[in-house]
């Protein structure tokens, strides 16, 4: 390990902290955006009954398709450069969303037919009833997929590397030129560090957000 | 131009630097790479599943994978041991081992237990055991885990061409060298890897829903008795809709929300598999 | 509206969105290296120098650009933006304003039949083809820095190879390394197999110059290309192979800029007296700063130029 070569990129080009910087906007966006869109698009697959199965199993094999390939297509579809980072967040967003949605049908699924009998008994509205009875019951299952995506993405970010625009990825690149390990275990240690980071991060969120979990969660 | 020039051109198939040749040299990669990594992983998780010890190791082992760049690892490999098929072949046999060893484990945890009792209680001994009673209840389960670890193979062993391995990544690496003509080239290959990432998923999915099926189908076969086969439908029916309890103890196990959950449904489960590609 | 009429209809308009951007048909790398919302077009004023995938150009690109900021001119960088092909498609559009490069292979690339030979027929040959490319070529370097091809020197003992010419024999059970781009090239496969009647058993890709440094050395290919200033020629030993018939051309070190920047004294002012105090050793030695001793390309441009009087 050279820690000479770690110092004078922290220091002078700050090119780690900036790439640390890309790296997690590149990451966390995508699961911004995939949050917000897997609600409502769950709830309808979940509400489509009989053809959930068949959506579930689509969304299974664009979840299948190696990211490298989407990062490389995604451009033709929406009309961005190839060096785009917005390349890597769309490509993450579709990803996301894959997973997001299982997750949010589970989550739906599980909630109890009793706990919906009594809210529509209580004479709430279908609007109200998914808002405030059935979303927050489907949640915890919600955040599992949230983890489970966050950490993939973090991870993923790397690939595009191989086009260019990988963040942290590109110490890797470095690495590999100069035959230079230092880099490419710098990257390694941030990446997974980040990923463990923010698995924590959204568990914190979970235990805040949804108290009522807690027991169930310890 | 045309976007699909590169896949259309006959002479893109032939030749050491061809369609046809990429593509076996992916499979090769990938298939040696899933081999060997089931052969260390399932005996491992056999031991583990069967006697308990390591559990917690095997379920943070799938946390902390999850977790590695894949392009960091398989750099960092060739930086240190050169390039060739052994190197890239054993970076993409570390990444394989964490999703089949952690369903071969959960196929062991989620045995029928009675199943299991009543094996012992007929004098089994622990190695007939595991062959005659637990493997064959946990093997649609470690299907399912060779499945994930298969996408993932495939997945960066495309991203091997960064490190002057073959494969169809070369045609994205390749492809971008050589400026605007070469997108097509660089989608030719995107297109390629996806599909047979499709087609492997579709295969390994199918066999795990056959395995799935006949095991429940013997199951009943042995009950032997109409009232039991009604009775194990409206079983699976109300375990499609799993209750609240179940749910709530999940969402702490994010990698069993989605790794080990079999779907209960008569479809086959081609539902999203955590570990990035 | 039915609630599976409006799933229909939510299908359909976003298939009609996925195919009118089809239709577009953009081809994703036609823009050059670099992308709008990545590096949004360069003010007017500024100048922007980018650079391939390699050290050298890294090196002169933060040579050329910090000789600039010196003279007041506004001036960044974008580095490893790829292969000729995609910097010069980046350089044609706008998204860079200037770039590195050199002139035998720049004259091949737009004119692979040229039959100018020496220094001189290819600077004006090449300012014919240029001035339709509405680009403007700078005052060359005496620096230069050749394509080379090399083998180990136990190869060389061997096979008794320290020529492209004793490899006719050789070349169909040996294995080539260089550059993807490389099997394209006029000094590439293609004038190998013209001018020597030399055919390689097998092209090897290589992205990392390290890597391919460590397959040479393996044995896993036999030859490889390099550049005659990347300092791994002298430290590993390896021999240098005579091109009698000239298929590589020389390769003067020159700025290539858009017309606008030509126009700006001061940047071509700045980028001239870089050219002029250059030196093919003090450029080898700039390289082995960055590829050897791992520094930062644009801090090793900083001393040398501080060093010259430049910055």
């Amino acid at each position: 390990m050279d820690l000479d070569w770690i110092g004078r990129n922290l220091s002078e080009g700050e090119d780690i902290l900036g790439l640390l910087g890309l790296h997690l906007v590149l990451a966390l966006t995508p699961v911004l955006c995939a949050l917000v869109l897997s609600v409502p698009v769950g709830y309808l697959v979940h509400r489509t009954r009989a053809g959930a199965a068949p959506l579930l199993a689509l969304f299974g094999i664009v979840y299948s398709v190696p990211s490298l390939a989407l990062f490389v297509a995604i451009p033709v579809v929406i009309g961005t450069q190839i060096l785009d980072p917005l390349n890597i967040v769309v490509a993450l967003t579709v990803y996301t969303l894959a997973l997001l949605v299982r997750s949010v049908v589970d989550g739906f699924r599980s909630v109890p037919v009793d706990a919906r009998q009594a809210a529509e008994s209580m004479g709430m509205g279908p609007v109200r009833r998914v808002l405030t009875v059935e979303l927050p019951l489907a949640m915890p299952v919600v955040f599992a997929g949230l983890r489970v995506a966050t950490v993939s993405n973090i991870a993923l970010v790397s690939v595009g590397a191989v086009i260019g625009s990988g963040a942290l990825g590109q110490l890797f690149d470095l690495g590999l030129r100069q035959a230079f390990y230092t880099p490419i275990i710098v990257g390694i240690v941030l990446i997974v560090a980040l990923a463990l980071l923010f698995d924590g991060v959204i568990l914190m969120l979970q235990r805040v957000l949804l108290p009522w979990y807690r027991k169930a969660a310890a | 131009m045309n976007l699909f020039e590169f896949l259309l051109d006959p002479a893109s198939w032939t030749g050491p630097s061809g369609i046809p040749a990429r593509l076996l040299q992916h499979l090769l990669y990938s298939g040696a790479a899933v081999l060997l990594a089931a052969l260390v992983a399932i005996p491992l998780g056999v031991v583990i599943g069967h006697t308990r010890r390591g559990d917690a190791v095997a379920s943070g082992l799938s946390n902390a994978a999850r977790a590695i760049p894949t392009l960091g690892l398989l750099v960092l490999v060739v930086t240190l041991l050169g390039t060739g098929a052994a190197p890239v072949v054993g970076a993409l046999a570390v990444l394989a081992v964490p999703p089949v060893l952690i369903n071969t484990v959960a196929g062991f945890r989620q045995a029928d237990q009675e199943a299991v009792h009543a094996g012992r209680a007929l004098g089994m001994t622990p190695w007939q055991l595991v062959r005659q009673v637990e493997l064959p209840l946990a093997t649609p389960l470690i299907v399912s885990g060779v499945r994930s670890a298969s996408l993932q193979v495939i997945a960066t062993a495309t991203v091997a061409a960064l490190a002057a391995a073959g494969g169809l990544g070369r045609f994205v690496v390749d492809g971008q060298r050589l400026g605007p003509e070469g997108y097509p080239q660089m989608l030719a290959g995107a297109v390629l890897v996806a599909l047979l990432a499709i087609v492997v998923d579709l295969l390994l999915g199918g066999l795990s829903w056959q395995l799935e099926r006949r095991r429940r189908h013997i199951r009943r076969e042995e009950r032997g008795d109409l009232d039991a086969l009604r009775a194990g439908e409206l079983a699976e029916q109300a375990a499609a809709r799993p209750d609240t309890a179940d749910r709530a103890g999940d969402a702490d196990r994010p990698a069993d929300a989605a790794t080990v959950e079999v779907p209960a449904g008569e479809t086959p489960d081609t539902g999203p598999r955590p570990g990035h590609r | 509206m039915t609630r599976k009429r409006w799933i229909l209809t939510a299908a359909a308009a976003a298939t009609a969105l996925v195919l009118s951007a089809c239709g577009a048909g953009s081809n994703p790398l036609e823009g050059g290296g670099a992308s709008e919302s990545a590096a949004p077009a360069p003010e007017a004023g500024e100048v922007v120098v980018g650079s391939a995938n390699f050290t050298e150009s890294q090196v002169l690109a933060e040579l050329y650009a910090q000789a600039m900021q010196a003279q007041g001119v506004q001036a960044t960088t974008r580095p490893n933006i790829g292969s000729r092909e995609v910097y010069l498609t980046a350089l044609q559009d706008g998204s860079i304003s200037v770039i590195p490069e050199y002139t035998g292979n720049l004259l091949l690339y737009f004119d692979p039949e040229s039959p100018a030979s020496t220094a001189e027929e290819i600077e004006t040959a090449l300012e014919e083809v240029l001035a339709e490319e509405q680009l403007v070529l700078g005052t060359p370097s005496e620096a230069t820095d050749q394509d080379v091809y090399v083998v180990t020197a136990e190869y060389s003992q061997q096979n008794q190879v320290t020529s492209l010419e004793d490899l006719a024999d050789l070349a169909p059970d040996a294995v080539l390394g260089g550059p993807a781009e490389l099997a394209e090239r006029s000094y590439g496969p293609p004038g190998l197999a013209e001018l020597y009647g030399v055919e390689f058993g097998e092209f090897r890709p290589y992205d990392a110059p390290a890597v391919k440094i460590r397959d040479l050395n393996d044995g896993k290919i036999q030859v490889a290309t390099f550049f005659t200033t990347e300092s791994a020629i002298g430290d590993n030993g390896y021999v240098q192979l005579e091109d009698p018939q000239g298929m590589i051309l020389p390769q003067n070190i020159v700025p290539l800029m858009a017309p606008q920047v030509a126009q700006n004294t001061a940047a071509v002012d700045a980028m001239d007296a870089v050219s002029e105090a250059l030196t093919t050793e003090e450029l080898t030695a700039l390289n082995k700063a960055v590829d050897v001793d791992r520094r930062n390309p644009g801090e090793v441009a900083g001393e040398w130029l501080a060093s010259e009087g430049l910055a």
